[in-house]
């Protein structure tokens, strides 16, 4: 009998790491069932990244740029997810082209998001920035002004 | 271009093929279009809406007339009309956007619902597409010249490709004969189709969705995939066309004729809009 299925999956109860930060594995994943959030460790407090729901990808930057895992990744409820191997993303992308146009729209709407973050935390620098040095020139006048009455008040 | 969408109910179909001269599919697209605006549903017209490729334009200009109205009403709604571009009106690529109630996208993956839905037209997973495509539009194009001779020689001549395309499958498979190829096959299969669409709906199917839907074929049919996804098939208006129905997560496949005569399948979860009723009512 032909079988018609190729894909590799791999399942995991809910609060089980797929992959640590740091770690020098290349899969990469789709979500077919179940969620998955990705944690980053900083200064000791766990940082959610983002909470990723069915048929979204993760694990490609490790595949595509040969890097270790940048964060950890954990299974919310039981999850399902069908595994690729660098050896057969390109087969997989020949096999059903779409795939390669969805993880290019989803790695497009991470560069916006982070855009948007980057954004805001450079403006809400520079006008923390502003913020202080006003409050500087005017501590600053009125210091001024404080140690000068006497001329103020001659003729 | 967004191609991810929600909507609460959605009517698919595909391969309408306005504009070609060997059918005339436009009273019952009409009597289609005057359904889904009565009943609420938004429409996704799954790839070869029209047939650029093998047009007749006075065909094309007279069937685009009479819809026209028809689609502009959708504007009155809080309805949408999908196109997934096809093989047959790929050109369609150049618009992928949205124009205003038109969206043209290359796939749909529609979020309805608890459940996932992937619409697409499915020509990129026909072998012959991707491996052959000069000789795909090649065959295309006598089409178009087999159609301008006479309808029953546009017959003979897709026959004659029919034949190559299974000579071709013959070699292809290792000398094996159209039985015994259908023997290797799991035992639920669209009757006719080939692999290669399935082992498409396969590969879309297993990234996390709960339906699946192509054209292309005109082979109308449903299977279960091994992901545990529905696959369907809603065939070609040069025969019976059919449609997937989908409401609040629940699907119904049948015929348009079927849809159109018995009525909505799903009628509780039509929300009421007298405002859009009335117009269709006073235009009809």
């Amino acid at each position: 009998m032909k079988k018609f299925s190729h894909h590799e999956t791999q399942s995991f109860a809910d609060g089980d790491i797929i992959v640590r930060e740091g770690e020098e594995t290349r899969e990469m994943f789709v979500i077919q069932r179940g969620a998955v959030e990705i944690v980053k460790q900083v200064g000791g407090h766990e940082v959610r990244l983002a909470l990723l729901s069915r048929g979204a990808f993760f694990g490609e930057m490790s595949l595509l740029e040969g890097l270790p895992r940048s964060a950890d990744a954990r299974a919310c409820g039981a999850t399902t997810l069908v595994v690729f191997r660098p050896g057969s993303l390109l087969l997989q992308i020949r096999r059903d082209p779409t795939f390669a146009f969805e993880l290019l729209q989803q790695m497009s709407r991470r560069v916006r998001e982070l855009n948007d973050k980057l954004v805001f935390r450079v403006a809400g620098a520079e006008f923390g920035n502003r913020l202080a040095r006003s409050s500087f020139m005017m501590t600053a006048a009125s210091e001024y002004a404080a140690s000068r009455p006497d001329e103020e008040t001659e003729p | 271009m967004n191609t991810t969408v929600t909507e609460d109910r959605l009517l698919v179909v595909s391969d309408i093929h306005l504009g070609n001269r060997l059918h005339r599919p436009r009273r019952s697209f009409m009597d289609f279009l005057h359904f889904a605006i009565e009943n609420n549903y938004s429409i996704c017209i799954n790839g070869d809406g029209v047939d650029i490729q093998q047009m007749a334009l006075s065909q094309l200009t007279g069937d685009l007339a009479a819809c026209t109205p028809l689609f502009l009403k959708f504007g009155a709604t809080d309805r949408k009309i999908y196109h997934t571009v096809g093989n047959h009106d790929i050109v369609l690529e150049h618009f992928l956007s949205d124009i205003g109630r038109l969206t043209v996208v290359p796939f749909l993956n529609v979020h309805c619902g608890d459940k996932r839905i992937r619409i697409e037209h499915g020509h990129m997973y026909d072998g012959m597409f991707l491996k052959f495509p000069r000789t795909y539009s090649v065959f295309t194009f006598i089409g178009l010249l087999a159609i301008s001779v006479s309808p029953a020689f546009y017959d003979r001549v897709h026959d004659l490709n029919l034949a190559i395309i299974g000579f071709a499958e013959f070699l292809l498979s290792g000398f094996k004969t159209k039985a015994q190829r259908n023997k290797d096959r799991p035992g639920e299969v669209i009757e006719g189709e080939r692999d290669c669409f399935r082992q498409g709906a396969e590969e879309v199917g297993a990234r996390g969705f709960d339906t699946v839907i192509f054209g292309h074929t005109h082979l109308a049919g449903t299977v279960r995939l091994s992901s545990g996804a529905r696959y369907y098939n809603t065939g070609g208006w040069f025969s019976k066309p059919h449609c997937v129905a989908i409401s609040n997560g629940q699907e119904w496949f049948g015929s348009v004729e079927e849809l159109t005569q018995n009525g909505d399948p799903f009628p509780a979860a039509a929300p009421k809009d007298d405002h859009t009723h009335s117009e269709v009512q006073q235009s009809a």
